[in-house]
């Protein structure tokens, strides 16, 4: 019994990193619906921000959060504007070459700047915390996971007002929907798009300045995350915000329950075969609103 | 139409003429060509760009005088037996993919027509370029490929010096049977086995399941885990759970550094870490565990007694080499099998007195190298009929306190490193509270 | 200019195609070269699993990630069939094909309940899903690989048969094997493409509902669809595996058996049947100038070529996002022909 609480704890931690890399994917893709086959790659950038302000500024992760963010919503909105915008003219297929393109580009830049040697952060906030555990119940959680989490929750909540509170939100989601409509209202849909690729580019980075404090870094390390992110978007359906938190929060669960029991192998293939599982059942995700 | 079929003619005519213009005679040997293909990009990139140092490091060392550096070749420029003619290598980066390296090796072996083909590093994409070579006839070598397999399929032109899987995990195991008997702790029975799920860890694991059994351990839990996984918690859990005594992990950097943060995380250390390759071998995470004293006490497997390199000037003067390539890091367990392998070709190269297959093969199967000529610590080289080297062994080392490797097996290196054994495997408040020999 | 005009045209042109395909490595055999067939071999079977994918992809409209996972089904029916049972490899690749479209046909009629971007994920997932099988099943030998035994030198006949070309001609069977086999699937999906089973294709593509109110099927035919797409996968990984002689998991479920394809298709021009042929002949020969040129030396290892190619493929998605058969190429014919231009009919994609 403890096993499985623990498991299930285990999975909660996991499932709140996986959220933060998710979310800045579900504004790109899940709420404007552009493939983005680099996500990862900018993942890996934040978390190279995140190493090299700390090598070379002794800044903490948790403080470069901020310069790594504006830089890479600075790098998002560029991709759109002199990318992204003309690709949109072309099929929907297109947006996987142009950012399979991207992702050599950006994978190769970091391999010819950086090397592939794997970097590791030792003495940041969070890696001194590691050993920190709170018990509860014969159940331990560990103190530098659960600082992630709350800051994965922060800003899951913040995404979530600025979406769905806000009239910039409502422009966003307007612009998703019916381009054309929301251009009779008076918004500039192609300055939406660029918005919204600024603020994905800028989330995922900040998620990989967070996680850097817990994986090695090196120019491949997007990929394993990416597909974890692609399948949380589309479990918690498109659009939906807080469906995306749900859904890494299961997804980190399901990971972490059935490798306590079943080959550990299999870890992603049982994530992606429940995504079936309720797909199947629910054609639009959990939450999803199209 | 008649302009589109004049124009379609004079392409063909063009490229007959290419053709026929390029088609040079084979010259009298200006330089020895030796192809390099090796996953420089992509996912075995890390170990990639080892290979490539290494193989810059011995390019000068052939190229180059170093009269006092004890190695074949080091004295004097270019190989003696060819007059002086230079090597040159052509590197080539084959993304980590199968069908690239087996592309690039064609092209080296038919467009630049090299002499000698190295590569590809990982044992997968190597087992797609044999047939090749096989097909063309010319030497072939892959020194870190440690898959069984490769030599045992009967290829005629695929030499290694390096041990394969199976040499590895036995000298491991061996040293873990013989503990007891120099003073070691009784009663180490039990085994977990953590790998991970491509071609090099399931070669472990398997080698592992057919070996422990014999040497009288028990395998209480054998776990295989996706490459690239984000978290280990769970397996931890199980680990913890099934209590072994030595703890078998085949995990690469990335899988190891998280698995060092959920072990820590549940508090858990087993009595042994026992490692091949991996991690074990990769210099970033060796430099990395001196900020946090995660490595020490863990147990693996090295080509050479690296704590004793004192008695070896070579050994440092080629890291020296070597490090003027890596951008400044020291030479990692993998560089040295290549480095090895590659001087040993250099070496044929030069026997053979001639670039031609024929005489190539019978100067690689005539190799009988003592091991003073050697960097590290094999017995020498000598191959056996499936183009093995029946001389490879290695030592088993261990970290120490101090982040360094230190011999704890064959038994007289040991007792010359004169190293007292950590036991049990230091657990995460100690490793927390222990000064860091980094700061 | 008229129809049949136009007609006479695509005719010599491929014509013209298919004896430059045929005479394209003579030159090179007899100089040695035999690299540039093996390059040829790399374009001709990312071409035929581009024309593949073009019809899950560019006819019924269906984003579809996971098609690798029928060219391993491919290459390991035939290699455990010619392993164990010493089948021909022909025979084979029937075998396969017929395996995948099974497989390919239970697996995807569940998922067609989805639409979009969900249904590309559940693609995605069925990859997933085959990854650890692959690796840890130990009939096919799991990670460690099955390897095809090597044959000796056989004639033409005895080569062309057991799909094993040795010595000096080795490049260049593997060639004429990836020409012919690509040749068969043109014209095999030049007729779907013509039929009422490209129609409905079509139709799902650019309208479900409407497709499915007058009378389509949509689940069906997107499953009819995906399962020629999946036979055409299959074959390509039979050719593969005899052409590597050995077949891992790793290697035959890598993701850039589908990129590679999806890029090449979208380059030529999506929901065109030569546009994937022509995006692999322009693509792959780029990477390998880029590797040849940039890719060694003395920046070897720092990824220098492979940036410029993704730079060389950003400003082709940028500069002509609908794909590069979409030019005004008749146009450009006619001048060639010696004819002006005629402003009305001029072709664009």
């Amino acid at each position: 019994m403890t096993l499985l609480l623990q498991a299930i704890v285990n999975g909660l931690e996991m499932g709140f990193l996986y959220a933060l890399v998710a979310v800045g994917l579900t504004i790109i893709w899940g709420l404007m619906e552009m493939i983005n086959f680099a996500h990862g790659e900018f993942l890996m950038l934040g978390m190279f921000g995140a190493w090299w302000a700390s090598v070379a500024f002794g800044l903490d992760p948790l403080l470069s959060i901020v310069p790594v963010g504006l830089a890479m919503y600075a790098l998002g909105v560029l991709v759109y504007r002199q990318l992204m915008r003309r690709v949109q003219r072309g099929d929907p297929f297109t947006q996987i070459f142009a950012t399979v393109g991207l992702l050599f580009l950006l994978q190769n830049s970091a391999v010819a700047v950086f090397t592939s040697d794997y970097r590791y952060l030792s003495d940041t906030l969070l890696t001194r915390l590691s050993g920190a555990n709170v018990n509860l119940l014969g159940i331990t959680i560990g103190v530098p996971l659960l600082i992630g989490a709350l800051l994965a929750l922060v800003l899951f909540l913040a995404l979530y007002l600025l979406i769905d509170r806000t009239e910039f939100g409502l422009a966003l989601r307007a612009t998703a929907e019916d381009r054309e409509a929301a251009m009779l209202v008076g918004i500039r849909p192609q300055k939406m798009f660029a918005v919204a690729w600024g603020l994905g580019a800028a989330l995922v980075a900040v998620a990989g300045a967070i996680l850097a404090n817990f994986f090695a870094v090196f120019p491949q390390v997007g990929f394993p995350f990416t597909v974890l992110a692609y399948a949380i978007v589309a479990l918690g359906g498109f659009g939906s915000i807080l469906g995306t938190l749900l859904a890494a929060l299961l997804v980190g669960v399901v990971q972490s329950v059935t490798t306590v029991y079943l080959p550990p192998a299999f870890k992603d293939a049982f994530v992606f075969a429940s995504y079936i599982v309720i797909g199947l059942c629910r054609p639009q995700g959990l939450f999803g609103r199209f | 139409m008649r302009r589109v079929s004049t124009v379609l003619t004079a392409i063909m005519c063009l490229l007959l003429v290419a053709a026929l213009a390029s088609r040079t005679p084979a010259a009298s040997v200006p330089e020895v060509l030796i192809g390099d293909v090796l996953p420089l990009t992509g996912n075995f990139a890390s170990l990639g760009q080892q290979y490539l140092w290494a193989g810059q490091t011995v390019e000068d060392i052939i190229n180059n005088d170093y009269p006092d550096l004890a190695v074949p070749l080091g004295p004097g420029k270019g190989f003696p037996g060819l007059g002086g003619a230079p090597a040159k290598f052509i590197f080539r980066d084959d993304q980590s993919r199968g069908d690239l390296a087996r592309t690039i090796a064609e092209q080296l072996i038919t467009v630049n027509r090299v002499h000698w083909l190295n590569g590809d590093g990982t044992s997968g994409n190597t087992s797609i370029i044999q047939p090749v070579v096989e097909s063309y006839g010319i030497p072939m070598s892959c020194h870190p490929c440690a898959s069984p397999t490769l030599t045992e399929k009967g290829m005629k032109w695929y030499w290694r010096t390096g041990p394969n899987d199976r040499t590895m995990v036995a000298s491991l195991f061996s040293f873990l049977k013989e503990w007891p008997e120099h003073g070691g702790p009784k009663g180490l029975k039990t085994v977990a086995v953590f790998t991970c799920d491509n071609l090099f860890c399931q070669d472990n694991r398997k080698i592992a399941n057919e070996l422990l059994p014999r040497l009288g351990f028990e395998i209480v839990l054998d776990l295989t885990t996706k490459t690239g996984a984000t978290t280990l918690a769970s397996e931890v859990q199980r680990l913890q759970a099934a209590k072994p005594d030595i703890l078998f992990l085949v995990q690469y950097p990335p899988e190891t550094s998280i698995f060092q943060g959920d072990a820590k995380r549940a508090g858990w250390t087993p009595k042994v870490i026992a490692t091949s390759n991996g991690a074990y071998s990769d210099q970033t995470w060796l430099e990395a565990q001196k900020k946090t004293n995660g490595g020490a006490g863990w147990v693996g497997r090295d080509p050479t007694a690296i704590d004793l390199v004192q008695g070896r000037p070579s050994w440092k003067k080629v890291n020296e080499i070597y490090k003027t390539y890596s951008r400044g890091q020291t030479m990692g367990e993998l560089a040295m099998r290549e480095i090895t392998g590659l001087l040993w070709m250099a070496d044929t190269i030069n026997r053979a007195k001639s670039v031609e297959p024929a005489a190539l093969a019978q100067a690689a199967m005539d190799t009988n190298t003592p091991p003073e000529q050697l960097i590290i610590d094999y017995k020498g080289i000598r191959f056996n009929q499936n183009h093995q080297n029946e001389l490879a062994t290695g030592v088993v080392t261990q970290i120490g306190w101090d982040g360094e490797k230190h011999t704890v097996w064959p038994w007289e290196l040991a007792k010359r490193a004169n190293f007292k054994i950590l036991y049990p495997n230091p657990g995460w408040q100690e490793r927390d509270s222990t000064p860091k020999p980094a700061e | 200019m008229d129809g049949s005009s136009g007609r006479r045209r695509a005719r010599l042109a491929l014509a013209a195609g298919v004896l430059l395909g045929l005479a394209y490595p003579i030159p090179l055999q007899w100089s040695g070269y035999t690299y540039f067939h093996t390059v040829g071999f790399l374009v001709l079977i990312n071409a035929m699993l581009g024309v593949g994918w073009n019809v899950i992809g560019g006819w019924a409209g269906q984003f579809d990630f996971g098609p690798q996972v029928f060219f391993a089904i491919g290459a390991y029916t035939a290699a455990i069939l010619f392993v164990h049972v010493g089948l021909s490899p022909w025979l084979g690749m029937l075998a396969g094909v017929l395996a995948a479209m099974g497989i390919c046909a239970l697996v995807t009629y569940p998922l067609t309940r989805l639409r979009g971007h969900y249904f590309a994920i559940s693609t995605v997932a069925i990859w997933m899903i085959a990854q650890p099988i692959g690796a840890t099943w130990e009939f096919i030998n799991g990670s460690r690989g099955l390897f095809i035994p090597m044959q000796g030198a056989q004639g033409v006949l005895g080569a062309t048969a057991s799909l094993q070309f040795a010595g000096r001609t080795k490049a260049l069977g593997y060639y004429y094997v990836a020409f012919g086999l690509l040749g068969l699937t043109l014209w095999l999906l030049r007729l779907v493409e013509h039929s009422k089973l490209g129609f409905y294709f079509r139709a799902i593509r650019d309208d479900q509902e409407g497709a499915e109110g007058i009378g389509i099927d949509s689940r069906l035919y997107k499953v009819i669809a995906r399962s020629i797409t999946a036979a055409v996968f299959a074959a390509g990984g039979v050719l593969y595996g005899f052409w590597a002689l050995a077949v891992f998991p790793e290697q035959v479920l890598d993701l850039n058996w589908s990129t590679l394809p999806i890029m090449a298709t979208v380059v030529g021009g999506i929901g065109r049947l030569w546009g994937p042929v022509l995006g692999a002949v322009i693509l792959i020969p780029i990477s390998q100038i880029m590797s040849t040129t940039l890719g060694t030396g003395p920046l070897a290892g720092r990824g220098i070529d492979l940036i410029v190619y993704g730079v060389i493929i950003v400003l082709i998605a940028a500069l002509r996002p609908t794909g590069i058969l979409s030019l005004p190429w008749s146009r450009w014919a006619r001048r060639l022909a010696g004819r002006p231009a005629s402003g009305r009919l001029v072709g664009h994609g």
